[in-house]
């Protein structure tokens, strides 16, 4: 049985999007829908493994924009559902949210953002809670693991009783972190799906649900917002602990609380500095908060990424300075914090120490002594293509015919595991020139084709994933074709959403949970819209670059390539080598095979090393996925390769 | 020129980028093709794949567009009595021609290259040669030929470059016996800077180098632009049998299947390939022998029939003299007005390729990958050279 359903009372260990999970599932959720995005993708995952037990309907949807739409339709019919996605997904779905949230919604229906503060798993920063203030919908932070479930129940009830979405965000601390939490009931009945839609337009359980007449359901949204700030007054998720007059009082959310908690004591401040932890963020309980201001003169407001809380509260603090003085703010605006990158205890306890005044217990000096001389020894891990990923191989592609064309063409990149090769130029052999959000390669390919006119005219290329591909990609792909833009359009399939799991996509002929699903061909849409397309094994390096060559030479149109092979990674690959490869050692001239080392020095697979003493190349068989391009690559042919039987 | 040779140190690769291929000197000789897998070439353009990062790497060692020691080169390889500033070492200067006039009649002129490849490779000084192939399109690549059939197929000139030395790198790359290259100036130049070459690991490999045969080259063809330029005159390039440049007549002779068509000279120098116009060598100065098309008082039908062929090398002395005593190889002794109109022509060419390169660089004291301190560049250094860069 799944951890998710342990019964009531038991105390379990969870991950963060675990626990958000297990609180839907108390709050008798029925839909749930999102896009694969790190921190947020295991909320969904680990619902489609108990779909079947506890009558969900789990989806992977082609975008998050689909996704809320698909939730939202469930809480037009009276069912509690969840939207799951990570931070810029919000961006995704901003469009549709902005009229949800101005319709209002029926069924409970919860928005879960896992955002990723530090930007681990993510090119960008972005910050999702400032669509909770410019949608006019609430927010909420869990700040601890149970409070992760609790809070996502709750947020089911909040949305019902205000009849509107509610945000709920997390961050990869609280996501990808575990924690004890001690379990809630299951509910025992489902619900029915019914849409009634035949009463008055004003009527928000019977009529036609839309945003019209949008200044009257406006002004009904706002008053749901002042609602749910009453409610927040009194929620047991806010709450303080401290001395009754603190010196300082840190105001924080979210994982910060957990860094505020752990840098008071790391510095004995319990007795002088209070903690306010919000988990109920916008609309702010004004009441609350002035009751916690007036304790002291000195704030800190404590959160990840943008000064969002400490805005809000400072805007609100300026509404009630008659009544709890002037006060002295640090946080992100001053600079006492950072407002790029996460947050730690040891950032808290830096700028705690300074407020109060206080030095940090330092590190024993044989301590210190002894990291430094552990430290250097740790061997640095680059970041890169696995073995055998196919994504090397047809970046080796894309850059050999890129050189042999000569004119120096610009490739745009697009979001998935083979951003790597924007990230770090190297793993891409310094092909890929641009990296925004999913689809905008594309998108910006079909731009730069249409500067020739003014004087850049350099071969365009794109590259995009498979489930990017569905996501975003097609419009942008119908703009080239319609615009005549002369640009190679390369679709890296590698038979799955690889980055964040292996979530199937569209292209994948299977349910979340499993169930077989119409796959819709990548190839036949690109024909569809009219498109010269091409299919090829990006590990035949030969019959791969004919079709680049020839289609770079090909003017003035949209050429469309697509790149098959799984990942390296994908289960039905995994552990199992095509070929079994091999270094001869009789033919790899080291050193001096006047390659300097291409195999390991520029291809890079990690399965290639270098045996220092031989100063020949070796194949490290433990990782090596047998996929056998690196015998292609050899100059001397010394990497040999052998069919594996199956 | 010192500093040149200092930044050849920093990196071979990126140097070669920087003063040949950006600078549009690069011959497409492939000298640095097939010594490594980060240079090849591509159509008749030399392709840098990915970043090497040796120091001192043979390519811009070989390269014939990067700084040399031509002294040290000249010192190896001929002997000083023998050596003419204008068309580099003389030992002998004749006509020549094959004694088959049916050999004549497929291969070009007096079809000398073809009778001397043929008896180096049938007398065993030889095991396999290099010599230039070409496809459909206007494209040549080095051949490897070890028969006369092979050979036979082979002939002709074609007018755009062959990247002969990459061939050869291929070959020498495994035990390949003794090899003999046909090679355009630059080519033998390439190789001549191979020979040199300190490095361990070539020396193997270079060793089995035995015969040069130099071409006289006044140009090649960017294939770009000579397949527009056929193209636009009709002509497709599979249609074509045998190219030639008639004497006295301004026109390159094309024989295609449907017959003779001429093309107006200037229309085919507009052709040219950038790089030609830096080469100073127009005669092979670095060959074992050199042949070229004979210029002689006579009907262009009879003249045709005929090579000239500079002897430079013992070695290539020793195989002329044995083709002359098998009777495969008719020679008679040039006349002296003919050796002074070859020096004459070799001397305006390189008087035009310093011109274009005082204008490229913008200096007369930065000769690109020429020394100014060889005096077979100081004396061709002349105020004439000057005053057009002023103009």
């Amino acid at each position: 049985m799944s951890k998710l359903l342990s019964p009531a009372k038991t105390e379990v260990l969870f991950m963060g999007n675990e626990a958000i999970a297990r609180g839907a599932l108390e709050a008798g959720v029925s839909v749930v829908s999102g896009y694969p995005g790190t921190p947020s993708s295991e909320v969904i995952e680990r619902l489609s493994e108990v779909a079947r037990e506890r009558n969900l309907y789990v989806e992977w949807s082609t975008n998050e924009k689909v996704a809320l739409e698909v939730a939202a339709a469930a809480s037009f019919a009276g069912l509690r559902s969840m939207c799951v996605m990570k931070q810029n997904g919000v961006n995704v779905a901003s469009d549709f949210l902005l009229h949800l949230s101005s319709s209002g919604t029926r069924g409970g229906i919860v928005l879960v953002e896992c955002e990723d503060p530090g930007a681990l798993s993510s090119v960008n920063e972005g910050e999702s809670r400032y669509f909770a203030r410019m949608l006019e919908v609430p927010l909420l932070e869990p700040a601890s693991f149970q409070e992760a479930k609790d809070l996502t129940k709750w947020a089911f009830e909040l949305s019902e009783k205000i009849r509107n979405i509610v945000i709920l965000r997390s961050v990869t601390r609280m996501s990808h972190a575990s924690g004890n939490v001690i379990c809630g009931k299951l509910p025992e009945k489902f619900r029915t799906a019914r849409f009634i839609s035949d009463g008055s337009v004003m009527d928000p359980l019977r009529g036609p649900v839309v945003s019209t007449p949008v200044v009257i359901k406006h002004g009904l949204q706002q008053k749901k917002l002042q609602t749910a700030a009453g409610l927040f007054e009194k929620s047991p998720f806010n709450s303080y602990t401290g001395p009754k007059r603190p010196e300082l009082l840190i105001i924080t959310s979210s994982a910060c609380f957990l860094y505020s908690r752990e840098a008071i004591e790391m510095l004995g401040l319990q007795k002088r500095v209070g903690i306010l932890k919000l988990s109920c963020t916008w609309p702010l309980p004004e009441k609350l908060l002035k009751k916690y201001l007036r304790l002291t003169d000195r704030i800190m407001v404590v959160e990840e990424v943008l000064p969002f809380l400490e805005e809000n509260i400072k805007v609100a603090a300026m509404g009630m300075l008659k009544e709890i003085g002037m006060k002295t703010f640090y946080g992100k605006m001053d600079k006492t914090l950072p407002s790029a990158g996460e947050l730690n205890p040891e950032i808290v306890v830096a700028a705690l120490s300074k407020i109060m005044k206080v030095k940090p217990a330092s590190l024993p000096a044989a301590y210190v002594k002894e990291i430094q001389k552990v430290a250097p020894k740790i061997p640095p891990r680059a970041q890169t293509f696995c073995p055998g990923c196919p994504h090397r191989a047809s970046f080796w592609n894309i850059n050999t015919a890129l050189k042999l064309d000569g004119r120096e063409g610009i490739v745009c990149g697009d979001i998935g595991c083979y951003a790597m090769a924007s990230l770090w130029p190297e793993i891409g052999f310094h092909t890929v020139r641009t990296l925004h959000s999913m689809g905008s390669g594309t998108g910006l390919a079909s731009g730069f084709a249409k500067l020739a006119a003014f004087g850049l005219d350099k071969p365009i290329m794109a590259v995009c994933g498979d489930s990017t591909f569905y996501h975003a990609v097609i419009p942008a792909l119908i703009n080239a074709q319609h615009n005549k833009a002369d640009i190679t359009f390369i679709v890296l399939d590698n038979a799955g959403t690889a980055m964040t799991g292996f979530q199937p996509h569209p292209g994948i002929n299977e349910s979340a949970i499993g169930d077989p699903l119409p796959s819709i061909d990548i190839a036949a849409i690109c024909r569809g819209i009219g498109a010269k397309v091409a299919v090829s094994d990006p590990f035949d390096l030969e019959g791969t670059g004919k079709i680049l060559t020839s289609f770079m030479a090909e003017r003035g149109t949209l050429k469309v390539l697509i790149l098959k092979q799984a990942c390296a990674l994908s289960p039905e690959k995994k552990g199992k080598k095509q070929f079994q490869v091999k270094v001869n050692e009789e033919l790899c001239l080291g050193d001096h095979c006047g390659c300097n080392r291409l195999c390991t020095r520029i291809f890079r697979c990690p399965a290639l090393t270098w045996d220092r003493e031989k100063k020949k190349a070796v194949v490290d068989e433990v990782i090596c996925a047998g996929c056998g391009v690196c015998y292609s690559i050899c100059p001397q042919k010394a990497i040999t390769r052998t069919e594996v039987a199956q | 020129m010192v500093e040149l040779s200092l930044k050849v140190k920093e990196n071979s690769q990126k140097f070669l980028k920087k003063y040949v291929l950006d600078e549009g000197l690069c011959t497409g000789c492939g000298a640095c093709v097939s010594i490594c897998p980060y240079q090849v070439i591509y159509r008749d353009r030399t392709v840098q794949l990915h970043q090497c990062d040796l120091q001192d790497g043979n390519c811009s060692a070989f390269c014939p567009r990067t700084p040399a020691d031509p002294a040290a080169l000249r010192k190896m390889l001929f002997e000083s009595a023998d050596l003419t500033p204008e068309i580099g070492a003389v030992k002998g200067y004749y006509f020549s021609r094959a004694a088959d006039p049916e050999l004549r009649a497929t291969a070009q002129h007096g079809a000398t290259v073809t009778v001397l490849l043929e008896l180096a490779l049938s007398e065993g000084l030889i095991d396999s040669a290099v010599v230039s192939t070409r496809n459909q399109e206007f494209l040549q690549e080095g051949v490897i030929v070890n028969n006369t059939e092979a050979i036979r197929k082979n002939t002709g000139s074609k007018f755009t470059v062959s990247p002969t030395v990459a061939a050869f790198n291929r070959l020498v790359t495994k035990e390949a016996g003794n090899v003999g290259v046909v090679a355009t100036p630059c080519q033998a130049l390439a190789l001549a800077k191979m020979r040199i070459s300190k490095t361990e690991e070539f020396e193997n490999k270079i060793k089995q180098l035995k015969l040069v045969i130099g071409l006289y080259c006044g140009w090649t063809l960017s294939v770009e632009k000579y397949t527009k330029l056929l193209l636009d005159k009709n002509i497709t390039p599979e249609s074509i049998r045998k190219m030639d440049i008639p004497a006295g007549k301004n026109v390159l002779e094309i024989f295609t299947d449907d017959g003779a068509k001429a093309i107006p000279f200037e229309e085919v120098q507009a052709c040219v390939r950038d790089a030609c116009q830096y080469c100073m060598d127009s005669t092979a100065e670095y060959a074992d022998v050199s042949v070229g098309s004979a210029r002689f008082a006579g009907s262009w039908e009879e003249v045709r029939q005929w090579n000239q062929l500079i002897v430079r090398t013992e070695k290539g002395k020793a195989l002329v003299d044995l083709a002359v005593k098998k009777g495969v190889l008719e020679v008679r002794t040039a006349p002296e007005e003919s050796l002074n109109e070859l020096k004459a022509a070799a001397v305006n060419k390189k008087k035009n390729a310093l011109k274009n390169i005082i204008r490229k660089s913008g200096s007369v004291k930065n000769l690109l990958y020429l020394d100014s301190r060889d005096p077979a560049v100081l004396k061709y250094l002349t105020k004439e050279v000057f005053n057009k860069k002023v103009k």
